[in-house]
């Protein structure tokens, strides 16, 4: 059984596609053609990609319907309109955002990112160099040496906050405002303490780390 | 060429014709006013002012010619039958209250008689050729008022006749001729009259002069429309014209103003639906392409697809940039500045697209200092910048592999954001020509938030700097150097 997707697209050539496409990667896909049932229909879904440009109800109302019905429901917009045009009324509700034409990778890739920051994560283990990490039982065992890695909580929240972010790289301000949930003070030396602490856990060399990389100016990133 | 005719106004109710009465009046105002003006004064004075405000010195002056002629003429007749003794006593008496006069009389043998202080060179005797001769002395050759009257005030009494003369100099003019009061009274409203026309020319030029100046403001003035308002038009002369004229400017303006605008938002509508049409097959297409990609192919028919792609990818860039473009210029979106820390928006920026250029094989040179960087500007517009610029780093300086991200102190002190690439410059501009549009809204969203751009493009590479417009002017500066 996949993880569940509603997709709402009124184009019937996009449609099959996508549809198509998805279900080659593995998801459970309900297509509707327009956006009258969707609320019904994305029951037991994990997410939901919707299109704009629907006939009768448009995408912005559907989605603001799903939303107020499942508020940690997250949702993907596809848009054939500009993405300033669409960003501004669209971000408002949707989580992500994929304007077309879109590349299939791209949007597997961003709908990977929105099921693990809500919290879908698959029960098979994921695999990051040596580490075998257990997202829903919060374990993560060194393949070296078959061991547990114990995280304390702040260590372990960073960690996952990244891994939610497979692949993206996130600024300092971000991680600790994700994880903290306080605005960023600048020179702020807490997120680097802590990041030193779990590199010197996670990592088989800290000096060279390999999971938790450093992209110089910008912030860290896990990669896949 | 043809002269244009000027358009003919009536003659009643213009400026010309209220001018030219003003000019008449002043004209007539010397042969018709001036004169009507004196008998006016002249019968005034007799009638009003003479009974009203009597001349004091009139009663009580003796030494006016009126009245020494009157006097002389009742004395002569009272004197009617009286002998020579008694006259001469007469004269005596008046000689004494009359001091200044000299009188002398004679008698009807024709003696001369003198009963007072006899300063006169006179005759003893009175005969025809005396009489030539004192007039010579007298009366003509000397600036002498004499009044001669026969005794009884009748010739033919033949009682002889007396004589009085005074100097002229004694006497108080009077009569017909002005005293200086009267003088300065006429003098006065002649004084009057000129300043009258001076102040009726005068509210007339400055009247006009008003109106000609609320015209002037009137067309400086803007409503929100950027369109003068029409003027509140009172007189139908010259200027009423005018402003009428203006009127009618306006309303055509406003008109083509109209008509322009709803062209303008016809036209937006037309690229904006046209983009959202083009992107739908667009999408199809890719999705075509893509799929083909995963049949067997030969090594030329994968590489035909990789363009492919490459220029799909291109392509919906462009229709991204010219309805961004599009939805910019039309207001839809207004700015919502506010502080914030510029370096963050440039990191978290450059965080999203690192992927991108490490699988373009891009070198990313980022150093950006640790301290906030505080500028007043709508963060999701500056994004929109930095993507802009990224893009064009991808798309056009491929060849460089490079881009880089510094902070950079200007001469003036400020700190500028310098996104540099080793491309081939902007005027290589790799053979694709989609960077103009793009830099026109990274143009215009920077000219909006009050920053410069300051793009110095080589063959070297292309340097952008980024800083707040502090005294200089916003927007974009090239300067390309090819």
């Amino acid at each position: 059984m996949g993880i569940h997707l509603l997709y709402i697209e009124d184009d019937a050539e996009i449609g099959t596609w996508v549809n198509e496409d998805l279900k080659s990667r593995g998801y459970e896909v309900t297509w509707l053609q327009s956006g009258e049932r969707a609320v019904e229909k994305a029951a037991g879904c994990r997410l939901v990609i919707l299109d704009v440009m629907l006939p009768g109800l448009d995408g912005f109302t559907v989605g603001q319907r799903l939303k107020k019905a499942y508020p940690d429901l997250p949702i993907l917009m596809l848009s054939a309109r500009t993405s300033i045009d669409d960003k501004l009324e669209g971000l408002q509700f949707a989580d992500d955002y994929v304007t077309k034409p879109f590349h299939p990778d791209e949007l597997a890739a961003r709908i990977e990112v929105l099921l693990r920051r809500s919290g879908s994560f698959s029960s098979e283990p994921l695999t990051l160099k040596h580490l075998h990490v257990y997202e829903r039982e919060n374990r993560i065992v060194n393949n070296d040496t078959g061991e547990e890695i114990l995280l304390t909580g702040k260590q372990f929240q960073i960690f996952t906050y990244l891994l939610r972010h497979l692949g993206q790289i996130l600024t300092k301000e971000q991680i600790y405002e994700g994880v903290w949930g306080d605005p960023y003070l600048d020179g702020d030396k807490t997120l680097m303490v802590h990041i030193r602490y779990l590199r010197e856990k996670v990592e088989r060399d800290p000096a060279n780390p390999e999971i938790i990389e450093t992209v110089r100016g910008v912030g860290y990133r896990v990669k896949a | 060429m043809r002269k244009k005719k000027l358009p003919q106004s009536r003659f009643r109710g213009s400026l010309l014709s209220r001018y030219l009465l003003i000019i008449v009046i002043a004209l007539l105002f010397i042969p018709v006013v001036f004169p009507a003006s004196l008998i006016g004064y002249q019968v005034v004075q007799s009638m009003v002012v003479d009974n009203m405000f009597p001349e004091p010195e009139a009663k009580n002056d003796p030494y006016t010619t009126m009245h020494l002629e009157k006097m002389w003429h009742q004395e002569a007749k009272r004197l009617k039958g009286n002998t020579p003794e008694m006259i001469d006593a007469r004269i005596g008496e008046l000689q004494a209250s009359y001091s200044k006069v000299d009188m002398f009389w004679v008698d009807a043998k024709s003696r001369v008689r003198q009963p007072g202080t006899g300063k006169l060179k006179l005759p003893q005797t009175w005969e025809a050729a005396d009489a030539v001769a004192y007039m010579k002395r007298y009366r003509e050759a000397t600036q002498q008022f004499s009044v001669i009257a026969f005794i009884g005030d009748d010739q033919k009494l033949n009682q002889g006749f007396m004589v009085m003369q005074v100097s002229r100099s004694e006497l108080r003019t009077g009569g017909y001729e002005m005293s200086a009061r009267t003088s300065m009274i006429f003098f006065g409203i002649i004084l009057f009259m000129f300043l009258l026309f001076i102040a009726v020319s005068w509210m007339f030029f400055v009247n006009m002069r008003r109106r000609l100046l609320r015209l002037q403001s009137a067309m400086t003035v803007q409503d929100g429309r950027g369109l003068p308002d029409p003027i509140l038009i009172r007189k139908t002369d010259e200027i009423g014209q005018l402003e009428h004229a203006f009127n009618g400017m306006v309303d055509r303006l406003g008109g083509s103003l109209k008509r322009e605008r709803e062209e303008a938002e016809l036209r937006k509508r037309l690229i904006a639906n046209l983009s959202h049409d083009l992107r739908t097959p667009l999408t199809v297409i890719r999705s075509h392409v893509y799929s083909l990609q995963k049949e067997q192919l030969s090594d030329k028919g994968r590489q035909l697809l990789k363009l492919t792609e490459t220029k799909l990818g291109d392509l919906s860039g462009l229709i991204d940039n010219l309805l961004s473009y599009n939805l910019l210029t039309s207001g839809k979106y207004t700015l919502e500045p506010e502080r914030c820390d510029v370096l963050r928006i440039v990191r978290e920026s450059a965080a999203a697209w690192y992927p991108l250029w490490e699988k373009e094989g891009f070198e990313a040179d980022i150093d950006l200092p640790e301290e906030p960087l505080f500028w007043i500007i709508d963060p999701q517009w500056f994004r929109r910048i930095l993507d802009n610029l990224f893009q064009n780093a991808v798309r056009h300086a491929r060849s460089g592999q490079y881009i880089g991200l510094h902070a950079r102190a200007l001469p003036s002190g400020q700190t500028a954001i310098l996104v540099s690439d080793k491309g081939k410059g902007m005027a290589a501009s790799s053979g694709d020509k989609g960077a103009g549009i793009g830099l026109a809204i990274v143009g215009f969203l920077a000219r909006e938030m009050g920053l410069v751009m300051d793009v110095n493009s080589t063959t070297q590479g292309t340097n952008i700097l980024i800083y707040q417009a502090a005294g200089t002017e916003p927007g974009l500066k090239l300067a390309n150097k090819a």
